[in-house]
C-alpha cells in the first residue's frame, strides 16, 4: 500500500492549520474561563446562588 | 442511475486564517478599555460592599458586552469602513474575518455577557447590559448613524451606560449618582466625537456618513462643541455643589473643565489652515483626559479613604 498517497479533499495549507490550532486554544481558554468563573461564584455565594433578585 | 465523479467538481471553500487577535481586534479594544474603566468606577462607588469575584465577574460581563457591541458594529458597518481610511485596517475590510463570522462571534458574546451578568451578579443589571448592546447595535449603529447628523448625540448614550451597569449589578437598584455619570459621558460624547470628525472630515463625506461637519459644516459644528462643552463643563461640576461628590472631585472638575472649555474655544477661533487642524487633534486629545481625570478622581477617592479612613 502506498503510504504517500495524497489525502483526498481539501488540505489545508500550514497557515491555517496554525490559525486553526490558535482559535481552538483561544475558545478553550474562554470555556475555562467560564467554568472557573461560575464555579467561584457558587463557591461564593454558597446557598444564595439560587436567590436572583430582578 | 447517475454517477457523480467527485474529482471533476471544483472545490474552492473559503477557509480562514484568521488568528484570535483578528478576533480581538473585532472587540474595539481602546473602546472597551474606556468601558471598562468607566465601569469600575460606577462599582467602586456604589455604596456597600461587593465581593471582588463577583465585581470582577461584572466588570469581564460589562467589558466583553461592549466588546460584542463592537464586532456587531463592525459587521453592519463593513462596507463604509473599507471607505475610511481610519477603519480600512479592521479585520472584515482587510479579508481577515467574513461578515457571517463577525456576526456570530458579536452575537455569542452578547448572549454569554448578558446570561452570565444575570445570573451570576442579578438580572436588573443584565438587562440593562442587553439594552446597552441593542441601542448601541440597532438604535445607534442601524438606525441612526447614516441617517442623521444627531447620530452621535443620541448614540452617545450607549456609551454612557456602562458605569450605570455596573452601579446596578453592584446594587441591585439605581441611584442619582450613575445618573450623574451617565449624564457626564453623554454631554461628554459630541464635543469628543465632532473633533474626531472635524479632521476626519474628508472620510466621512466618502463613506457618506451624516456627521455634523460634513452635513451642517466646520463652522457649525465649531459651535456645538462650544455650547456642549459649556453644558459638559457644568454638568460635571454640578454633583459638588450639589453634595454627591466631594471638593476634591469639584476642584479637578473645575480645573479639567477650564482645560476643556480653553481646547473648545481654540477649536472655535481657528478655523482654518493648520492651526484650525492642531486645535481639534488638541480638543480630541484633551477630551480623553478630561473624562479619564474626572473618573480617576472618584477612583482615587474611594481608594484612599478605604486606606486611610482619617483623612475624611
Amino acid at each position: 500500500m502506498d503510504d504517500k498517497r495524497k489525502p483526498d479533499g481539501i488540505v489545508l495549507t500550514e497557515a491555517q492549520l496554525k490559525s486553526r490550532r490558535q482559535r481552538s486554544v483561544a475558545i478553550a481558554l474562554a470555556l475555562g474561563v467560564l467554568v472557573v468563573l461560575f464555579f467561584a461564584v457558587t463557591l461564593v455565594k454558597g446557598p444564595a446562588v439560587l436567590v436572583r433578585p430582578l | 442511475m447517475t454517477v457523480v465523479d467527485h474529482n471533476t467538481i471544483e472545490l474552492s471553500p473559503r477557509i480562514s486564517e484568521a488568528a484570535p487577535a483578528d478576533y480581538i481586534a473585532l472587540l474595539k479594544p481602546r473602546v472597551m478599555s474606556l468601558v471598562i474603566f468607566t465601569a469600575l468606577v460606577g462599582l467602586v462607588i456604589a455604596p456597600g460592599h461587593v465581593h471582588p469575584v463577583l465585581a470582577f465577574t461584572s466588570i469581564l460581563c460589562i467589558a466583553v458586552g461592549a466588546g460584542a457591541s463592537g464586532a456587531l458594529n463592525m459587521w453592519y458597518e463593513s462596507d463604509i469602513d473599507a471607505l475610511m481610511s481610519r477603519t480600512a485596517n479592521r479585520p472584515i475590510p482587510r479579508g481577515r474575518v467574513t461578515r457571517p463570522e463577525a456576526l456570530t462571534f458579536g452575537m455569542t458574546l452578547a448572549f454569554f455577557s448578558v446570561m452570565t451578568l444575570g445570573i451570576l451578579v442579578n438580572w436588573f443589571a443584565g438587562g440593562l447590559l442587553a439594552f446597552t448592546i441593542f441601542f448601541y447595535v440597532v438604535v445607534y449603529t442601524i438606525g441612526l448613524k447614516r441617517w442623521t447628523a444627531q447620530n452621535i448625540v443620541i448614540g452617545g448614550a450607549a456609551g454612557a451606560l456602562p458605569p450605570v451597569v455596573a452601579w446596578v449589578a453592584a446594587t441591585g437598584s439605581l441611584s442619582v449618582e450613575p445618573l450623574l455619570l451617565f449624564l457626564i459621558i453623554f454631554f461628554w460624547t459630541p464635543p469628543h466625537f465632532w473633533a474626531l470628525a472635524l479632521f476626519r472630515n474628508d472620510d466621512y463625506a466618502r463613506a457618506g456618513v451624516p456627521m455634523l461637519p460634513v452635513v451642517a459644516g466646520p463652522d457649525a459644528t465649531r459651535l456645538q462643541i462650544l455650547l456642549y462643552t459649556i453644558v459638559l463643563v457644568a454638568i460635571a461640576t454640578a454633583p459638588w455643589p450639589l453634595g454627591y461628590f466631594d471638593a476634591v472631585y469639584g476642584v479637578t472638575s473645575l480645573v479639567l473643565g477650564a482645560g476643556m472649555l480653553g481646547f473648545a474655544i481654540n477649536v472655535y477661533r481657528h478655523r482654518v489652515g493648520s492651526a484650525a487642524l492642531r486645535a481639534t487633534r488638541k480638543l480630541f486629545a484633551f477630551s480623553i483626559l478630561y473624562l479619564f481625570g474626572l473618573f480617576a478622581t472618584l477612583l482615587l477617592e474611594v481608594v484612599v479613604r478605604a486606606l486611610v479612613p482619617s483623612i475624611w
